[in-house]
């Protein structure tokens, strides 16, 4: 138990911010969009020898002896704590403010790979041998009940794909807001069944088209993460984007205000 | 043979976001059972002999099994409880599960609490809450969240069909103005204003082709509903209850983009099918609800709706999926207002999300006792005038639905 406890303290020194969007800094061409903020990458990485619980109490599977950090100054994890309070005015009615942050360790355990080899900056998928269908993201089953969970095999796929379809986005989670207005797309990976979401970058946001082929960009290695952050799409060498539309003009009349109000955000 | 299933009563709290009057959830539980008994005067406490809760997230609550405060809260204790969380389709499933247990003949008279707080953490932070239902690893930080989600299928499903901007916000000016109509609508007891389709066109960008308009929006609220034996509800409240005369529930995958060449979806519906852009489970879930409730043409047969309004565009995918318009006249439809409370099938005529309010574990309950209303004569009571009633409505159905399309359930509700 005395061990236990010991990993955990070493864990404790550094501690990991949840993954934000780690991206290239390039911002959608004339667009007039601030300075990106600051990639995760960007902090520094520390990468620490762990002793892992299972040395002792457990033999099977592979150990963790190595972790990076990367986790920005300031992002602690108090654990919970009541940290304010308010009295309405009629001095009755009463609020409390309960504060808490977690470290969540995800375990990829069989999707490991994938994340994996974001790291190495390839994008790998499963691939089912009984009926061929491919998949990015990957499932480790086939999802065909003809083929009767069938463990799925490893490929590497190409670092292209095409839009299913697209969003401009104005609005989004806290930890986006800084990054609108933002293309998603979800695409077709080349050789994959299934379409995967991710931003579209280096585009103005009304230039998205249904169909149009895409690169998959990864950040330096460096600034890697071992998330889907770690990729985004461009469009892909020589598109050319078409000619204004009604829709574009709509498209480019409702992200205006969006640029406006990112550039008063703190 | 399945005992049948009835619905005898149900209120909920005023819906709101921030100070409601009703902030501790087991006093606003309280509440609606006050006023369900106000309207069922035989019911009492002592008849219920199992409590569903329907609550969706923890993260929301900051409290781990918020319904044992509830049901403790309520005097229960020994009482069986059981919670059932399904995402936007919590309201729906918890519904489901109260039917089940009612048609196995175990319970004759059981009660459901349905709620969320979604005023406990700010909107942004809300909006990654619930994006917490998406898968986490593969979709979550790709600055994802549901409007951008939805707004991504429902531009390919636009453009597929046929359909502007301007046609979808019909729908939101349907709904928030039906919900001028409804004290309990936080629309009502907050904006407070009828809108027109420019309103809608003129609001903030959410993700392309969805405005701040289309959006339902975050609430806190409570709400109960009592769903029993036909034999009890004929007993007891002879004169108001409804029949819950068929049921479905359905499921899709978690990533919308894996809807592309899904095998057990081809096989059914055909190659294709259903794509980023149908709700498959809808579809399936309404096929087996009108299969149970007799139901051959349900554009006829239907005289209304309460459905899952979280867009607009989504209230005009399910009318496409619960089969009251297809491909070839889904836009004259909208355009007719065949929805409206003067069209052919009104649809929210209580509010739907867009105008009630989307407390998410209170949702679906809230739809099934607006139907409700409709078919046991109290619609006109509970609303301000008589304009959002459905003359003479004799079926309708209720629809809940949950992630992307994730999880959906319909129901068929009728007049005895």
């Amino acid at each position: 138990m005395a061990k236990k406890i010991a990993a955990r303290k070493v864990q404790k020194k550094v501690a990991r911010k949840p993954a934000t969007k780690a991206k290239k800094g390039k911002p959608a061409k004339g667009a007039g969009k601030p300075a990106a903020p600051k990639a995760i990458g960007a902090v520094p990485r520390k990468t620490i020898d762990v002793k892992d619980s299972r040395d002792k109490s457990f033999k099977k599977g592979p150990g963790f002896h190595k972790q990076t950090w990367f986790r920005p100054e300031g992002v602690t994890e108090p654990g919970l704590n009541f940290v304010g309070y308010e009295i309405a005015d009629n001095d009755v009615d009463f609020n409390q403010f309960l504060h808490y942050d977690q470290l969540y360790t995800i375990r990829h355990g069989q999707n490991s790979r994938f994340f994996r080899n974001l790291l190495k900056g390839k994008l790998v998928g499963t691939k089912c041998p009984k009926c061929g269908t491919a998949w990015v993201p990957p499932r480790t089953n086939c999802w065909d009940l003809d083929c009767d969970l069938q463990e799925t095999k490893w490929v590497e796929f190409p670092l292209k794909a095409k839009v299913h379809t697209w969003t401009v986005a104005g609005w989004s989670g806290r930890s986006s807001l800084k990054k609108l207005p933002f293309v998603l797309v979800y695409a077709k990976i080349e050789g994959s069944t299934v379409a995967i979401a991710n931003y579209l970058l280096d585009i103005k946001p009304w230039e998205v088209e249904f169909g149009m082929p895409l690169k998959v960009v990864f950040v330096p290695e460096k600034e890697r993460v071992g998330a889907v952050t770690d990729f985004h799409f461009e469009p892909a060498d020589g598109w050319k984007p078409g000619k204004m539309t009604p829709e574009k003009e709509r498209i480019k009349k409702l992200v205006a205000p969006i640029y406006e109000w990112v550039k008063t955000m703190k | 043979m399945a005992k049948r299933v009835c619905i005898v009563g149900g209120a909920t709290t005023p819906f709101d976001y921030g100070p409601t009057g009703f902030e501790n959830v087991e006093k606003g539980a309280a509440d609606c059972i006050k006023e369900t008994q106000k309207d069922v005067p035989d019911f009492h406490l002592r008849d219920l002999d199992f409590m569903i809760y329907s609550h969706f997230s923890v993260h929301f609550g900051h409290q781990l099994c918020s319904e044992w405060i509830i049901h403790d809260h309520l005097g229960l204790c020994g009482l069986p409880h059981i919670r059932i969380e399904n995402g936007g389709n919590t309201g729906g499933s918890a519904l489901y599960g109260a039917a089940l247990s009612i048609m196995s003949g175990h319970h004759d008279v059981v009660g459901i609490v349905g709620w969320e707080t979604m005023d406990s953490v700010r909107q942004s932070q809300g909006s990654e809450f619930i994006a917490l239902a998406s898968d986490v690893r593969y979709e979550l930080m790709v600055g994802g969240i549901y409007p951008i989600y939805y707004a991504a299928m429902a531009n390919k499903w636009m453009r597929d069909n046929g359909l502007k901007e301007e046609d979808v916000a019909t729908i939101a000016v349907k709904n928030k103005n039906n919900a001028m109509d409804n004290p309990k609508a936080q629309w009502y007891r907050n904006d407070h204003r009828y809108i027109t389709v420019d309103d809608v066109m003129n609001s903030g960008l959410i993700a392309y082709p969805i405005k701040k308009y289309d959006c339902c929006m975050m609430t806190r609220g409570t709400a109960f509903m009592l769903v029993t034996s036909e034999e009890w509800a004929k007993k007891h409240a002879p004169d108001n209850y409804t029949v819950v005369d068929g049921m479905g529930l359905s499921s899709c995958t978690i990533r919308a983009g894996d809807r592309c060449g899904y095998p057990s979806w081809e096989k059914l519906y055909g190659k294709g099918y259903p794509d980023m852009t149908e709700f498959g489970a809808c579809r399936k879930s309404a096929e087996d609800a009108y299969k149970m409730a007799g139901i051959t043409n349900p554009k006829k047969e239907l005289d209304f709706g309460e459905i899952h309004d979280a867009f607009t565009t989504s209230e005009a995918q399910i009318y496409k999926a619960l089969g009251i318009a297809d491909k070839s006249n889904i836009a004259k439809f909208l355009r007719d207002g065949e929805t409206t409370m003067n069209g052919s099938i009104p649809m929210n005529p209580g509010g739907g999300l867009i105008g009630y309010g989307h407390p998410v574990g209170a949702t679906g309950i809230m739809s099934a006792i607006e139907a409700h209303y409709q078919l046991s004569g109290l619609a006109t009571k509970k609303h301000i005038s008589k304009k959002t009633t459905v003359d003479n409505a004799e079926c309708g159905i209720v629809n809940s639905h949950a992630g992307t399309g994730t999880s959906i359930s319909n129901f068929i509700f009728r007049r005895p």
